[in-house]
């Protein structure tokens, strides 16, 4: 009992830090339909960021959080101002994102690792390395702020959508674009700021991934598919589905990965890949698609 | 007479396609019922988007109270007091009714005034009340059609423009939504109707326009082109309808 008990600590303490890594993810999708395979490597950026903080000043990645994240924000809005909203008006609109992305992916990558190596880094504050204990049960010190941190970004989010101004503007977006338009919105300030908070999260998420696992340029592919399975689990554009399908699917991997070792873990997210397109498409809080 | 809104020849289409609109023209009184009628693809919706911003108006222009529109984005254009409501009706399907309407009055300066606006048009239409909490996405389209056009009443614009209400309603309702469209105008708001429909559309309106391939073919009383032996050709097929 205690060995589950564990294994479900353990999955939702990561559990809030895939769902983080999902929620920008999720947003950028819902509002501009831009399916973004470098937001992963948006990540590694966010997690050299509080690296070279801790390495060369000393900072503690979650004090760097907040810098990785406008960072990262910044470059957001200079991606989308450069290369999105140009596109915005393009027929293939959709399609051609996830050729701009990718190319994104593997210039992020690239200048990475020529600035900073393949070296794989790990931050290591204190509490990276020590634990709670409650009975038999260990906490990791560091997945667990990782996780408590993700979870409060998440609400604060989730606040934001639901009573500001602003984010009755981007839910609007989401579910309606001409409509929001219709409504006075301005929809590509929408896109834009959208944008923005989307990678800004990839930052916060990647100075939290910093010290939680050890990371190198390439391994954003790694997560490529992860972020993916967890959008599509939750529907995609939802976030609270992306949350839910986080804490769910990392609790599934923890199990599998007890109990037929560490290096299957992974495949539960894949497999909920391809189980969710062929059962249940439209994802967990999806829209069914429309042509169905 | 002075015009409230005044389209010049203007030229409009999608994309880089072929222009749908070839110079229509037409002139909004203020306070009136304006149907315009014509047959399929002849650019009515297309230019109700031209006016509203949603279309770019390649040459002519769209003048309001005098003032051109060009190059202003819809949310500027509805600043200035011009509704739109789409053939999709525009909800915010997975927003409750109270959402969606507290969304119509999105673009009010003063926020403040909102909650008071909303309240006011869940009275004069109990449905929405009753359905306040309810997604507009689930609802009847009589009823979400209700909803766009009361919405609209939010922000007392100076005109609303209707594109094809009526559409997939049953015919009981449908007379529902002319009746919302009389509550509408007869609180002063001037009122821009695409109507499929042509005798329905020109018998709850004032003013009649017809357009055909992307013109303008002629206007005037309702009435007037309703008996018009022009429309019994193009449109009616020919034959005299009473």
């Amino acid at each position: 009992m205690a060995d589950i008990i564990q294994i479900v600590v353990l999955g939702l303490a990561l559990g809030g830090v895939y769902a983080l890594m999902g929620s920008g993810l999720s947003l950028v999708f819902g509002v501009m339909r831009i399916v973004n395979l470098a937001h992963p490597s948006l990540i590694m950026g966010g997690a050299y960021v509080a690296y070279w903080g801790f390495r060369l000043y000393g900072v503690d990645p979650l004090i760097a959080l907040p810098v990785a994240a406008i960072i990262l924000a910044a470059t957001g809005v200079l991606l989308y101002k450069l290369i999105f909203e140009r596109e915005a008006k393009s027929a293939k609109y959709s399609e051609m994102t996830v050729l701009l992305t990718f190319a994104i992916a593997m210039i992020v990558e690239g200048g990475l690792a020529t600035a900073f190596t393949n070296t794989q880094r790990v931050t290591s504050p204190g509490y990276a390395t020590d634990a709670f204990f409650i009975g038999s049960v260990f906490i990791p010190k560091g997945q667990l702020y990782a996780g408590m941190v993700s979870l409060a970004l998440i609400a604060a989010l989730a606040l934001f959508l639901k009573y500001s101004r602003f984010g009755y503007a981007i839910r609007a977006t989401t579910q309606n674009r001409e409509a929001a338009e219709l409504m006075g919105v301005n929809v590509n300030m929408v896109g834009l700021v959208s944008f923005a908070i989307g990678i800004g999260l990839a930052g916060a998420a990647g100075a939290l991934v910093s010290f939680v696992f050890s990371f190198f340029p390439s391994k954003h592919w790694e997560w490529v598919a992860v972020l993916m399975s967890l959008v599509v689990l939750g529907g995609m554009g939802s976030i609270l589905g992306t949350v839910v399908a986080a804490y769910v699917l990392s609790v599934l991997a923890a199990f599998v990965g007890y109990f037929f070792g560490a290096t299957w873990s992974v495949l539960t997210f894949y497999l909920a890949l391809f189980v969710v397109l062929l059962v249940r498409p439209q994802g967990l809080f999806g829209e069914k698609p429309e042509m169905a | 007479m002075s015009e409230l809104l005044e389209v010049k020849d203007i030229v409009a289409g999608y994309g880089d396609g072929p222009a749908i609109l070839n110079g229509a023209s037409l002139t909004v009184q203020p306070g009136k019922v304006h149907c315009i009628i014509g047959p399929n693809g002849a650019g009515k919706s297309t230019l109700l988007k031209a006016i509203c911003g949603m279309l770019p108006v390649r040459s002519g222009n769209v003048r309001f109270k005098g003032e051109s529109l060009a190059g202003l984005r819809p949310d500027q254009i509805l600043q200035k007091g011009i509704c739109f409501v789409p053939q999709e009706r525009a909800l915010f399907p997975k927003m409750t009714v109270r959402e969606n309407l507290r969304m119509g009055g999105f673009s009010l300066k003063d926020q403040s005034d909102l909650e008071r606006r909303v309240d006011e048009i869940e009275e004069q239409f109990p449905i929405l009340k009753e359905r306040r909490d309810q997604h507009a996405g689930t609802m009847s389209g009589g009823q979400q059609q209700t909803l766009a056009m009361a919405r609209t009443m939010i922000l007392r614009p100076d005109i609303v423009m209707l594109d094809e209400p009526s559409l997939g309603l049953a015919p009981k309702i449908v007379q529902q939504v002319f009746d919302i469209m009389k509550v509408m105008a007869d609180t002063g708001i001037t009122i821009l109707i695409v109507e499929q429909n042509a005798l329905l559309g020109l018998r709850n309106a004032d003013w009649g326009l017809v357009l055909d391939l992307g013109r303008s073919l002629f206007e005037g009383p309702a009435n007037d082109v309703l008996e018009d032996d022009r429309i019994q050709e193009l449109y009616l097929g020919g034959k005299k309808v009473a």
